[in-house]
């Protein structure tokens, strides 16, 4: 699991890779919180490249949307696989977070 | 780590006389082989002057309504005098008011009344062994012992709070079985006896490892239980379940939970999801399809949305398999996941009658499917089979 980084104006997109499970669901928190910064006004989770995310992976995305959320940044997931985003939709996830199938419909959607 | 050779000392609260012969007429074997000790008192006053004088009581067993002072208020003294006792607390069927209230009070868990003696000694077991436990993860906390330390403790409370003992019925039969990841893990399983028959069945999976996770793990299951005891409909149940998690839930975790109550008198199964995997439904020909989700969030997130439930008649010879997503995301060293195909391809050809080995099998074939690969989540499996009918 490796995460990359870009900026587009005052919003940080965040490309994860490989799998997020119990094992290294810290790690993967820790870098996204260095990742964001205060005044990112939204972020953007690109997930095209991630294979695998366990619940232990939810619970940091769901963490991350809590932290932004209060205050008042955008958050959003997009170009999910059939298989991750069908653990999105078991979960309900897809009901509380706001899910796009490509980084520009994201940011389109960001915009207003 | 934990000792069940060793003997622990129980307190007994109740006011009326009956309870103490029962207590040592039902537990006398346990007695005799120097496991349990019990202590008597007949009120909340007379409990506390016991604690005081006698610092080796490990677990206080407690009615609610009694003279003087209440199991309740208690409830609220123990941990002043040692908050390492842990408390059961006996209550009619159905109280949900006061179940809830010594939920939140620190009561471990509660047993209804009339007393089943078989029932109260599995939850006086779960109790003393989640104790040991909790007392295992203090212990560690002073030493500031490795992360692995910590993990061994939240297994071995997970492990305590499983039940142990399954339904034995005329119509139908219930087994289950949890196999902890080495490092990672948050399932749990619960099989829970309401009125009129019916049988309760939960299989859920905490998003954390550790000892926090344990803990909410531990609330979690007692929540449910109280809930399912409250609610005939399981949506209600996990409605209540989700916000009473809410009320006190800064860590961010979250459980999913497939509930499902099964009437044997009618042979309808309704269920509800918070997020879970759906159950498969495996039927006498070996056919088998998964049921249809209802769609709820997982338990914990977001406060006072409803939770609706499904309802699926069986036919003698059905079973219904209640999983986590260790089950079907176990992955071999190819990287693939093993899904449901697998199993329904085995049902197919021999249609599971016996829970007990269609457990073994749903673990046997995801050990084999896995082969080196280590496994990366718990594993949890549930089964109901209703019988064939005698012909």
């Amino acid at each position: 699991m490796e995460v990359a980084t870009e900026r587009q104006g005052d919003t940080l997109i965040a490309k994860t890779d490989g799998r997020i499970d119990g094992a290294n669901a810290r790690e993967f928190q820790s870098e996204l919180e260095s990742a964001i910064n205060s005044n990112d006004g939204a972020v953007l989770l690109d997930m095209e490249r991630l294979s695998y995310i366990s619940s232990a992976g939810l619970r940091v995305i769901l963490l991350m949307a809590k932290v932004l959320q209060a205050r008042n940044a955008k958050f959003a997931i997009c170009s999910l696989s059939a298989s991750i985003r069908e653990v999105f939709e078991i979960s309900g996830f897809d009901k509380i977070i706001s899910i796009h199938p490509s980084q520009a419909e994201a940011l389109a959607a960001f915009k207003n | 780590m934990t000792s069940t050779e060793q003997s622990y000392k129980i307190l007994v609260v109740d006011d009326e006389p009956d309870l103490e012969p029962l207590v040592l007429q039902r537990m006398r074997r346990h007695i005799r082989a120097g496991r349990y000790q019990f202590v008597f008192a007949h009120n909340g006053v007379e409990a506390l002057e016991k604690l005081n004088e006698d610092d080796t009581i490990d677990m206080v067993l407690s009615d609610i309504n009694m003279p003087q002072m209440d199991g309740l208020t208690l409830l609220e003294q123990i941990p002043k005098v040692d908050p390492n006792i842990r408390s059961v607390i006996i209550s009619a069927y159905g109280d949900m008011k006061n179940i809830r209230t010594a939920m939140n009070r620190g009561a471990f868990d509660f047993v209804t009344k009339p007393v089943d003696f078989e029932d109260l000694q599995v939850t006086i077991d779960r109790t003393l062994r989640h104790m040991a436990e909790w007392r295992d993860a203090l212990e560690s906390r002073d030493k500031l012992v490795a992360l692995q330390n910590e993990l061994n403790v939240a297994t071995g409370m997970q492990q305590s709070i499983l039940p142990t003992k399954f339904p034995q019925n005329a119509s139908y039969e219930v087994y289950g079985k949890m196999q902890a990841a080495r490092n990672v893990g948050g399932d749990f399983f619960d099989v829970i006896t309401l009125d009129e028959g019916r049988v309760g069945l939960a299989v859920a999976d905490v998003s954390d490892k550790g000892v926090p996770a344990a803990l909410f793990m531990m609330s979690s299951r007692t929540l449910l239980k109280g809930a399912a005891i409250g609610h005939a409909l399981p949506g209600d149940v996990l409605q209540e379940v989700n916000d009473l998690l809410l009320e006190d839930n800064e860590g961010g975790m979250f459980v999913t939970v497939l509930y499902a109550v099964y009437d044997p008198a009618t042979k309808e199964m309704t269920y509800s999801s918070g997020g879970h995997n759906s159950p498969l439904l495996v039927h006498a020909d070996g056919t088998s399809k998964l049921l249809s989700l209802t769609d709820g969030v997982a338990l914990g997130i977001v406060s006072g949305i409803p939770y609706g439930q499904n309802t699926v008649t069986l036919s003698p010879g059905d079973s219904v398999i209640l999983y986590t997503d260790g089950v079907t995301e176990a992955m071999n060293a190819d990287e693939e996941e093993f899904g449901l195909d697998p199993l329904m391809e085995r049902f197919n050809a021999n249609p599971p009658s016996d829970p007990e080995e269609t457990t073994t099998v749903v673990f046997d074939a995801v050990n084999t499917f896995a082969g080196e690969m280590p496994q990366s989540d718990d594993i949890t499996c549930l089964v109901l089979h209703c019988r064939e009918e005698p012909s």
